[in-house]
């Protein structure tokens, strides 16, 4: 039996997150650990938040999910049967109480729609997806991020320097939909050199083997090369489209960060002493400018996964963001509001995670 | 070894003429001498603002600029940007009087007009369809004029053209760009007007026209209301919303402050686009829905800007002394506080615009914002993406679009962050 992908990511993030936290936290000053408590406390607040607006934007606006579900041909006694068994007649309150049970014990109830299948197993085919996209596209994006923003910066006021800032502006304008259209037109189509839609070819995908449904990974651990190639061709495209389009916001921030840095009194000190300009504005002033750019990449997660909605549905990816898609056209109201959730959860463990790297790297901010 | 620059003294802007001038100026000449005190951020907020005009006026009137309606079927489908489209057209002898059909006729007692066309080719039919057209008008004019074409059919568009040169036939329908490629062989011949489909469309279209033969352009044109609608609408619900909290969350500090804040926070942390599609989705499609669900999205921005700024302008030392005048809450609120926020609303309120659009266009590329019959760049992505194989114009123009609308938006709030923000100057 495959190990449930929610276990595994879990067991593969998730325990080195918590052993890390757990040695930060005993080894760690007394004003670190008061940080740290707060800042967990602060999450369950964020968390029941947003769980209760999706809930309430769901039930509490108007409109009917079993009918619209079932459609015309559902007759009025069908639909009271399923409202009736899906709970929807109770009162608001129960049902909110029993959402709220559902998002502690991960257990969201199946779908209405397709094969009533329990909607935890469909997300854990597609989570990893998402995962799959995301994270090679956050390598790129903080890639050109940060080294176009130094090298903007050490050219300040050059050529290079106001390329980089147009490049930054025009990147901010540019509809992410619009950018995985023309990389699609470009390379799948008018020089035909990659793939412009799913994540394996299909052939090739029969021979893969399914553990993490994390194709990559899959393909490394089962030493299945040609699937490896498959898959790595496959995301070329959407990681270019998401990476590129959270870069422009890195260069512009690490840009403003190193030039700020250049002008503090250790630098000048730093080039009195003889070291060379690139080593300074490489090594000694981006290490400090980072500092500030890590707390804006926890705010940078909201971009990226509302970017990755909109690149999954461009390349057919089949992610958690198509799914989302999916199930909002076939009226599943309860996957949608599920979806959301696992958004929102996600977003509140991400940046959870990068206050307390910030509160590691930076130690003014533990108050 | 580099040295910087950068490190000569800034030169200072020439107190004595612009400033003699500034005293005595109307507005508009204010505006244009206060680029020398500015520099470069008064070109990009110029530039912008020129731009932003211009989308507004688009916006207006885009029935001006647009050629023809957005949901009119004016050409044939899929027609390259620049192509034009193969109408059956007149061809006669260049001696001959005739330019377009309704020439051909002759009285009711002469012999018809004999018509050549091609074998195989739908030009008959077009030409039937419009000589019987022709034909009932003429029927009750006072000239007694009839026009009943017998059409011959020959092969080949050669033998169609020489039997035209011959004298064998009055004139021949054949299609123009098939003719304009031989042309050249048949010197004693003359080409007429197109017979059927409208004229006016007869040298193409701009940008093309997309899978049901409307014309990309126009659609591009119209599109600009709906998007400039949803920018506007959406950051004007949030600002009036968001400010107000803001302001009032930033002044009472209390418990109240605190949940707001809390929500507040959640709400900017999460994606909104998310949040979007959710609300829309429950909802249903419709322009007023979207903006609704992007107005919720940013009440947060304002709100935590307005909240930041009050809380520091509280401590000032004219708050405190309005206060000790006994100034009221609300006094202290409008008089002192509140235009301290304006040139931070303002930025945001120009960024904001930008950011709707961008996520106006999202909704409705994800099919999920406006009713398909609406004029909407993100409405006609959606659409050519089906295509993208065949027709690159239908999903190059109008993201082009929506680049320029939003570059315009993001960059005057830009501009403005430099000239309200001085500090930020440097950077």
């Amino acid at each position: 039996m495959p190990v449930s992908p929610f276990a595994l990511i879990f067991i593969v993030i998730g325990v080195p997150a918590l052993l890390g936290l757990t040695y930060i936290f005993v080894r760690g000053s007394a004003g670190l650990r008061r940080y740290i408590l707060t800042r967990v406390a602060l999450t369950v607040p964020m968390v029941f938040i947003l769980a209760s607006l999706v809930f309430f934007i769901m039930r509490v606006l108007p409109g009917d999910p079993v009918r619209s579900a079932l459609g015309p041909k559902g007759s009025p006694e069908t639909i009271q049967r399923i409202r009736t068994q899906l709970g929807l007649n109770d009162p608001l309150l129960v049902q909110y109480g029993r959402f709220l049970g559902g998002v502690v014990t991960f257990n969201f109830g199946n779908s209405l729609v397709g094969g009533h299948r329990p909607i935890v197993d469909e997300m854990s085919e597609r989570f990893p997806a998402t995962l799959e996209l995301v994270v090679p596209a956050s390598i790129v994006a903080l890639l050109i991020g940060i080294y176009g923003g130094a090298y903007a910066a050490s050219k300040r006021k050059r050529t290079m320097d106001y390329a980089l800032r147009l490049y930054s502006v025009i990147i901010y304008s540019l509809p992410i939909f619009w950018l995985g259209l023309m990389l699609q037109l470009l390379f799948g189509v008018r020089l035909n050199v990659l793939p412009i839609a799913g994540r394996i070819d299909p052939v090739v995908g029969t021979t893969l083997k399914h553990v993490t449904n994390v194709y990559s990974i899959d393909a490394l651990i089962s030493g299945n090369w040609p699937a490896l190639r498959s898959v790595a061709l496959h995301l070329v495209l959407p990681t270019a489209t998401l990476g590129l389009i959270l870069s422009g916001v890195f260069v512009r921030l690490t840009r403003i960060n190193v030039i700020e840095t250049i002008q503090s009194d250790f630098i000048a000190a730093a080039r009195a002493r003889g070291i060379r300009e690139r080593v300074l504005v490489y090594v000694h002033a981006l290490k400090n400018a980072m500092i500030p750019v890590i707390t804006l990449i926890g705010l940078q997660v909201a971009i990226l996964l509302a970017g990755a909605v909109l690149t999954e549905t461009v390349f057919s990816w089949p992610g958690m963001g198509s799914y989302l898609v999916e199930r909002i056209s076939g009226r599943d109201y309860t996957a949608v509001q599920s979806v959301i959730t696992v958004f929102a959860l996600f977003v509140a463990l991400i940046s959870l995670a990068v206050d307390i790297i910030y509160s590691l790297v930076d130690p003014r901010v533990r108050y | 070894m580099a040295i910087p620059q950068d490190t000569a003294p800034e030169q200072l802007p020439d107190a004595t003429s612009w400033r003699d001038e500034l005293a005595d100026v109307g507005f508009v000449r204010r505006l244009l001498i206060s680029r020398h005190w500015y520099g470069p951020d008064w070109w990009f907020v110029a530039i912008s603002a020129v731009m932003v005009v211009g989308f507004i006026t688009l916006a207006i009137i885009p029935q001006v600029f647009a050629p023809y309606p957005y949901d009119t079927l004016v050409g044939p489908r899929f027609l390259a940007p620049g192509a034009r489209p193969d109408l059956p057209v007149l061809v006669v002898r260049s001696d001959s009087t005739a330019k377009e059909l309704r020439d051909l006729a002759a009285p009711a007692n002469a012999p018809r007009p004999t018509v050549g066309v091609l074998l195989g080719v739908p030009t008959a039919g077009a030409l039937n369809q419009e000589a019987q057209k022709i034909d009932e008008q003429l029927k009750n004019g006072a000239e007694g004029l009839r026009l009943r074409p017998r059409i011959e059919r020959f092969d080949t568009l050669k033998a169609t053209l020489q039997a035209l040169e011959d004298g064998q036939v009055e004139a021949v329908v054949v299609r123009q760009l098939e003719y304009e490629q031989i042309a050249g062989q048949f010197s004693g011949l003359r080409q007429g007007q197109p017979i059927t489909g409208d004229t006016a469309t007869a040298g193409g279209f701009l940008l093309g026209t997309n899978e049901i033969g409307q014309d990309v352009f126009s659609r591009l044109i119209w599109g600009t209301r709906i998007a400039l609608i949803i920018g506007f609408s959406a950051s004007i619900v949030a600002l009036v919303l968001g400010v107000p909290l803001g302001l009032f969350a930033g002044y009472s500090s209390g418990p109240v402050d605190r949940l707001l804040s809390l929500v507040m926070d959640s709400m900017y942390a999460f994606p909104g686009l998310i949040l979007a599609i959710a609300i829309t989705a429950v909802l249903g499609p419709s322009v007023l829905n979207v903006i609704v669900a992007i107005a919720v999205l940013y009440i947060p921005t304002y709100y935590r800007i307005v909240r930041g700024q009050t809380l520091a302008v509280k401590e000032e030392l004219y708050v405190d002394a309005a206060r000790s005048l006994g100034a009221r809450s609300m006094e202290i609120l409008r008089r002192y506080i509140f235009p301290n926020v304006i040139p931070s609303v303002a930025i945001i309120f120009s960024v904001n615009i930008a950011d709707a659009i961008l996520t106006g266009a999202g909704l409705s590329f994800l099919g999920l914002g406006l009713p398909p019959t609406i004029a909407d760049w993100g409405i006609d992505l959606a659409r050519g993406q089906r295509f993208i194989q065949t027709a690159w114009w239908m999903i190059t123009f109008p993201g082009l679009a929506i680049m320029l609308v939003v570059l315009a938006f993001s960059m005057m709030g830009e501009g403005l962050t430099e000239i309200f923000n001085p500090k930020l100057r440097e950077r």
